[in-house]
């Protein structure tokens, strides 16, 4: 049976091999082209334009000045259908605000995994939170963003519910589901901000990012002094990465609470 | 060119192979670390068909969010699936 099953597999892959290779060569009529389509190749042109910046989005990262500037407003319902999930997540375990923190060691016996993966996730967690936060302060400049720079960062906590406790996460590093939260509403808070102040300093637009032919007022200079910040995609990429990681985090805290606390709380 | 290609399509056959023995597995834990290794599998297709952006993204969702969700609700069901053991 075992045996049959690997067979098969291989064989399956095999297939796929051959099929692929045959038609990534030109073995069929059509393969994509390695030229640009007229919209790819607007957005390339005019993304860091500096001889004609009357569509330009001040950054040198396409995807990060479609996602926040081209098609802004797109993401923010993105975020907002994300902040909705979440939110429903946290009405479901609303009942546990009660206790948490209360619970620190049980008779003294050791909580987590082994001496081994402790030490190894010692090491690997400061670099989750180093990559993250490069990710999400360089996203307009290098591949990366808000999003991702915050999936990057909530593997962090999970790591460390799975290597030593959920327990130490409250305790030790004394973070609370209403941290997350506050964490998260703030950076919401701060995406509104960024997404309306173009419209309070008197541009035509919401989320206008750079000036406008049509709309010459625009509050977020492309650098300040030598950092470049492409207006404002750094603040929408920094605010999205509080959002997405205190978000992520949050329900992974939620989702750690032990059964048996939950049978103490409902009385079963 | 031929060799990003060749790496391309071993990354899919990888994907492949992955995921049939992701299905075929009886035991939920090996499933969802296959599945853990379709995903690193296309990630790296990814980053070779030029979009570096989706593979960081790619890797934190599906290899690390992902596979521990998965392992939370086998956590609260059975290892095993069926009665074979």
């Amino acid at each position: 049976m075992r045996g049959k099953d690997v067979a098969m597999g291989i064989a399956t892959a095999l297939l796929l091999f051959v099929v692929v290779a045959i038609v990534l060569l030109g073995a069929t009529a059509y393969t994509p082209s390695r030229e640009i389509r007229p919209l790819a190749k607007f957005y390339l042109e005019y993304c860091m334009n500096v001889f004609n910046k009357d569509w330009w989005a001040a950054s040198p990262e396409a995807v990060t000045s479609m996602l926040w500037d081209y098609r802004g407003i797109d993401t923010y319902y993105e975020t907002s259908v994300f902040f909705l999930a979440i939110i429903s997540g946290v009405a479901l375990f609303r009942i546990v605000e009660v206790k948490l923190g209360a619970e620190g060691k049980k008779e003294g016996k050791e909580l987590g995994l082994s001496l081994i993966v402790k030490t190894s996730t010692r090491i690997v967690f400061p670099l989750i939170l180093i990559v993250a936060v490069s990710v999400a302060l360089h996203g307009h400049l290098t591949p990366g963003g808000g999003f991702q720079a915050g999936s990057i960062l909530a593997v962090g906590p999970l790591l460390l519910i799975a290597a030593f406790s959920r327990h130490f996460l409250g305790n030790r590093l004394r973070l609370s589901e209403d941290k997350c939260l506050t964490l998260r509403s703030i950076g919401l808070i701060l995406i509104v901000l960024v997404i309306a102040l173009p419209l309070i300093a008197g541009a035509v637009a919401l989320m206008q990012n750079q000036p406008k032919p049509w709309s010459p007022t625009s509050p977020f200079p492309a650098y300040v002094g030598p950092l470049w910040i492409s207006g404002s995609l750094f603040f929408l990429n920094v605010a999205e990465f509080l959002a997405v990681g205190a978000g992520f985090t949050l329900l992974f805290l939620l989702l750690s609470i032990p059964e048996e606390d939950f049978r103490r709380i409902l009385g079963l | 060119m031929i060799l990003a290609t060749l790496i391309m399509a071993f990354a899919f056959t990888l994907a492949a192979l992955f995921s049939y023995l992701a299905i075929k597995s009886k035991d939920l834990v090996k499933a969802t670390v296959f599945s853990a290794g379709q995903s690193a599998a296309f990630a790296l297709a990814l980053f070779l068909l030029m979009a570096p952006d989706i593979v960081l993204a790619y890797v934190a969702v599906a290899v690390g969010i992902y596979t521990a969700l998965l392992l939370y609700i086998i956590s609260k069901t059975e290892r095993y699936e069926g009665d074979e053991r």
